[in-house]
C-alpha cells in the first residue's frame, strides 16, 4: 500500500477512534483529521470542493435556521404539552401518544431537536405519575431514530445518502416510510411487552395526573402568537416543497410559463429558501438566529466528508468495493450485508460518520450492479442501526444523556439488551420489506 | 463515574451543547417544581395582627378558605414601643396607653374572628405584647401557614410596598407564607 493510502487509513481510523471516545469533541477531530490529509495533500484543493457535499450541509443549514427560529414561539412547548394533555392520565397512552408524535416530529425536523424538546414534558409527565421515566424515555428514543428514518430529511443519514445518490422526498416515502409505519406498530407491541405491566396507575392516581396536566397552558407557552402563526405556515410550506421539489418545475410552469418544466430544486435549495421566507416575513433578528445554528455539527460534517474523501482519492474505497464485488453474487447479497454492515456499525461508531464512509463505497460498487437498492438498504441499516447501542445515535446520547442530569441512570448495558431487540426485529422487518421489493 | 457515563455526559455537551439549558429554563415557565407539586397539609394558620391591620382582605380568604384549618389571629404590641412609653410617661399614662390598645385589639380580634366565623373558619385569638418579628417566627414552628398583612409591623404608609418585618419574617419561616 502506498504511503499516502497507508496515511489515509491511519487518520480515517484515528479520527474515527476520537470520535467514539469523544474525549475531544468531535468536530475538532474531524476537522484535525481533515487537517492532516489535507497538509499532506492526500486530498488537494479542487478534490476537498468535490468530496464536501454542500447538498448535505445547506440541507442541516437551512432546517436549522427554521427549527431555531420556530423554537423562539413556543411551537415545539405547545405540541410537547397538548400531548401531555392528550394522554388523559393514561401511563399506557402516554408512551403512545410521544412515541407516535417523536416519530412524525424526527421525521421533519432533526431527530437532536425533537429529543431536547420532549424529553423535558416527558419526564415531567412520568414524575406526575410516579411511574419509571426508563421505559417512556426508551421508547422516545427507538421512535425518534424509527421516525427519522422514514423521509429525506428526518435523519443526518438520509440527508447524506439523498444528497449523494440524488434521491427525492417521495422516494423515501414510497420506499422506506411505509418499512417505518410497520415498524412503529412493532415497536410499540415490544415495548408493551417488556414494559407495559410496571406502568399501572390506580384510578385516584390518574385523577391526580389529569389534574396537573391540565393546569399546564398550552397557550401559554406560546410567547409569540404572530411567529408560532408564521412557523407553522412555514414548516407546512417546506414540507409541501419537499414532497414536489423534484418536479416544482411542472407545477410553477402552469403558472408561469417562463419557467423550465424540467426544473427541480435540490431538497437543500427548499431548506434554504424555507429559512429566507421565515426570516423575512418573521422580522427576526438574523444575528441572534445564526447565532443558534449549531455550527459545530456542520464542521463535523464538513471535516467527516473530508477524511473520507481520503480514502476515495487514495484507492482504498475501490479496493473495499473491488473485494465486495468478487465476493457479492447478486443485489440481495449486497443489500444483506448493507443492511447488517451498516446496523451493527451503526450501533458502535455512530451513524454519520458511518454513513460518510458507507456512501462512497456503494457509488464505487455501481459500476457492477444496480446500487439503487443499496442506497435503501445503507439508510434502514444505518438509521435503525443506531437504537442498537447507548452511543449508536445522536438521539440517545441526548435522551440518556438528560436522564443522567436528573439523576435517572440508564446503564450502557440495560440500553443495550432493549436496543439490541429492537435493532434486529426492525432490521430485519425493514430488510424483509426491501428484499421483498428489490431482490425477489 | 463509569466509562460509559462519562462517555456519554462527554458526547451528550458535544452534541446538545447549551440548548438544553436554554429549553429547560423556557420549560420552567410552565412545569411545577418538585417542591411544587407537594400539596402541603394545612391544619393551622398563623395571622398576625397589630395597629396597621385594620383587616384580613376577601381575597386572602377565598385562599385561606381552600384549606380546612384552624386560624389563630394573634394580637401583638411592641415591647419596645412600651419600653419607651414608659421611659417617657408616668406610668398611669402607660397604664391607660395600654390599657387603650388592649382595648382596640380586643376589638379587632373580636370583629375579624367574627368575619372569619362567618365564614365558616374555626379560630383561636390571643393578645400579647412581644417582639412583631421574633415571636411570629418563633409561632409560626407551631402552624402550618402563616397569612401577613403587607402592612403588618410598619405604619400609616398608603403606598404598596411590603412592611420590611413582613419581609423578614417570610424569609426566616420554613411554612408557607401568604401576604395579603
Amino acid at each position: 500500500m502506498e504511503m499516502m493510502a497507508l496515511i489515509a487509513v491511519a487518520v480515517f481510523l484515528f479520527t474515527y477512534a476520537l470520535i467514539i471516545d469523544e474525549r475531544i469533541h468531535r468536530s475538532v477531530a474531524a476537522m484535525l483529521g481533515a487537517a492532516i490529509v489535507v497538509f499532506i495533500g492526500v486530498v488537494p484543493w479542487e478534490a476537498l470542493l468535490r468530496h464536501v457535499d454542500f447538498g448535505t450541509i445547506f440541507l442541516l443549514l437551512g432546517m436549522m435556521i427554521i427549527v431555531n427560529t420556530a423554537r423562539g414561539s413556543g411551537l415545539f412547548e405547545y405540541i410537547a404539552i397538548r400531548t401531555a394533555k392528550l394522554a388523559k392520565g393514561s401511563p399506557i397512552r402516554v408512551l403512545i401518544l410521544f412515541a407516535i408524535v417523536t416519530a412524525i416530529v424526527s421525521a421533519f425536523l432533526d431527530n437532536v431537536t425533537t429529543v431536547l424538546l420532549l424529553t423535558p414534558m416527558l419526564l415531567y409527565v412520568a414524575r406526575v405519575m410516579n411511574l419509571n421515566p426508563i421505559p417512556f424515555l426508551v421508547t422516545e428514543i427507538f421512535a425518534s431514530n424509527i421516525g427519522g428514518a422514514a423521509t429525506l430529511i428526518g435523519d443526518p443519514p438520509n440527508i447524506m445518502i439523498a444528497s449523494s445518490a440524488g434521491l427525492t422526498f417521495n422516494e423515501f416515502i414510497i420506499h422506506l416510510a411505509p418499512i417505518m409505519v410497520i415498524d412503529m406498530v412493532i415497536l410499540l407491541l415490544m415495548m408493551y411487552a417488556i414494559y407495559g405491566r410496571s406502568m399501572k396507575v390506580n384510578a385516584e392516581e390518574r385523577q391526580e395526573m389529569v389534574r396537573t396536566l391540565n393546569n399546564l397552558d398550552e397557550r401559554a407557552a406560546i410567547t409569540d402568537r404572530s411567529l408560532f402563526n408564521k412557523s407553522v405556515a412555514v414548516i407546512a410550506l417546506v414540507v409541501s416543497l419537499f414532497f414536489i421539489h423534484d418536479r416544482i418545475g411542472e407545477i410553477l410552469n402552469f403558472v408561469l410559463p417562463f419557467v423550465d418544466p424540467a426544473m427541480g430544486l435540490e431538497p437543500a435549495e427548499v431548506a434554504l429558501i424555507g429559512a429566507a421566507i421565515l426570516l423575512f416575513w418573521s422580522r427576526q433578528s438574523p444575528e441572534e438566529i445564526f447565532e443558534k445554528i449549531e455550527w459545530p455539527a456542520l464542521f463535523f460534517f464538513g471535516g467527516l466528508f473530508i477524511i473520507v474523501g481520503a480514502l476515495v482519492e487514495t484507492g482504498i474505497i475501490s479496493s473495499i468495493a473491488a473485494v465486495m464485488i468478487e465476493n457479492v453474487g447478486s443485489t440481495g447479497e449486497a443489500m444483506f450485508i448493507v443492511t447488517w454492515f451498516a446496523a451493527i456499525a451503526s450501533a458502535i461508531v455512530d451513524n454519520i460518520p458511518l454513513t460518510a464512509a458507507m456512501i462512497p463505497l456503494i457509488h464505487d460498487l455501481g459500476a457492477t450492479m444496480d446500487v439503487y437498492p443499496l442506497w435503501w438498504a445503507l439508510s434502514l441499516g444505518a438509521c435503525l442501526g443506531g437504537n442498537g447501542t447507548a452511543i449508536g445515535a445522536s438521539a440517545n446520547v441526548v435522551v440518556i444523556g438528560i436522564a443522567e442530569r436528573e439523576g435517572i441512570d440508564i446503564t450502557f448495558v440495560d440500553f443495550l439488551k432493549v436496543g439490541m431487540l429492537v435493532l434486529f426485529v426492525t432490521v430485519a422487518v425493514g430488510f424483509g420489506m426491501l428484499w421483498l421489493k428489490f431482490a425477489m | 463515574m463509569g466509562y460509559s457515563s462519562s462517555l456519554i455526559q462527554r458526547k451528550f455537551k458535544d452534541i446538545a451543547g447549551r440548548r438544553y439549558d436554554s429549553i429547560l429554563k423556557d420549560y420552567r415557565e410552565f412545569m411545577l417544581a418538585d417542591e411544587e407539586m407537594f400539596i402541603p397539609e394545612i391544619r393551622s394558620i398563623l395571622v398576625p395582627l397589630d395597629l396597621f391591620v385594620q383587616d384580613i382582605t376577601d381575597e386572602a380568604l377565598d385562599v385561606l378558605s381552600a384549606y380546612d384549618a384552624t386560624i389563630s389571629l394573634a394580637y401583638i404590641t411592641d415591647t419596645e414601643v412600651i419600653k419607651l412609653l414608659e421611659q417617657a410617661l408616668d406610668s398611669e399614662s402607660t397604664k391607660e396607653f395600654q390599657a387603650k390598645k388592649e382595648e382596640y385589639g380586643q376589638k379587632l380580634l373580636k370583629r375579624i374572628a367574627a368575619k372569619l366565623e362567618e365564614r365558616g373558619f374555626s379560630t383561636q385569638t390571643r393578645m400579647f405584647v412581644g417582639h412583631k418579628g421574633d415571636d411570629v417566627v418563633r409561632m409560626a414552628k407551631s402552624h402550618d401557614m402563616i397569612a401577613l398583612c403587607r402592612r403588618y409591623a410598619d405604619g400609616e404608609s398608603t403606598d404598596v410596598s411590603v412592611s420590611p418585618v413582613v419581609l423578614r419574617i417570610c424569609q426566616r419561616v420554613e411554612i408557607p407564607a401568604l401576604i395579603y
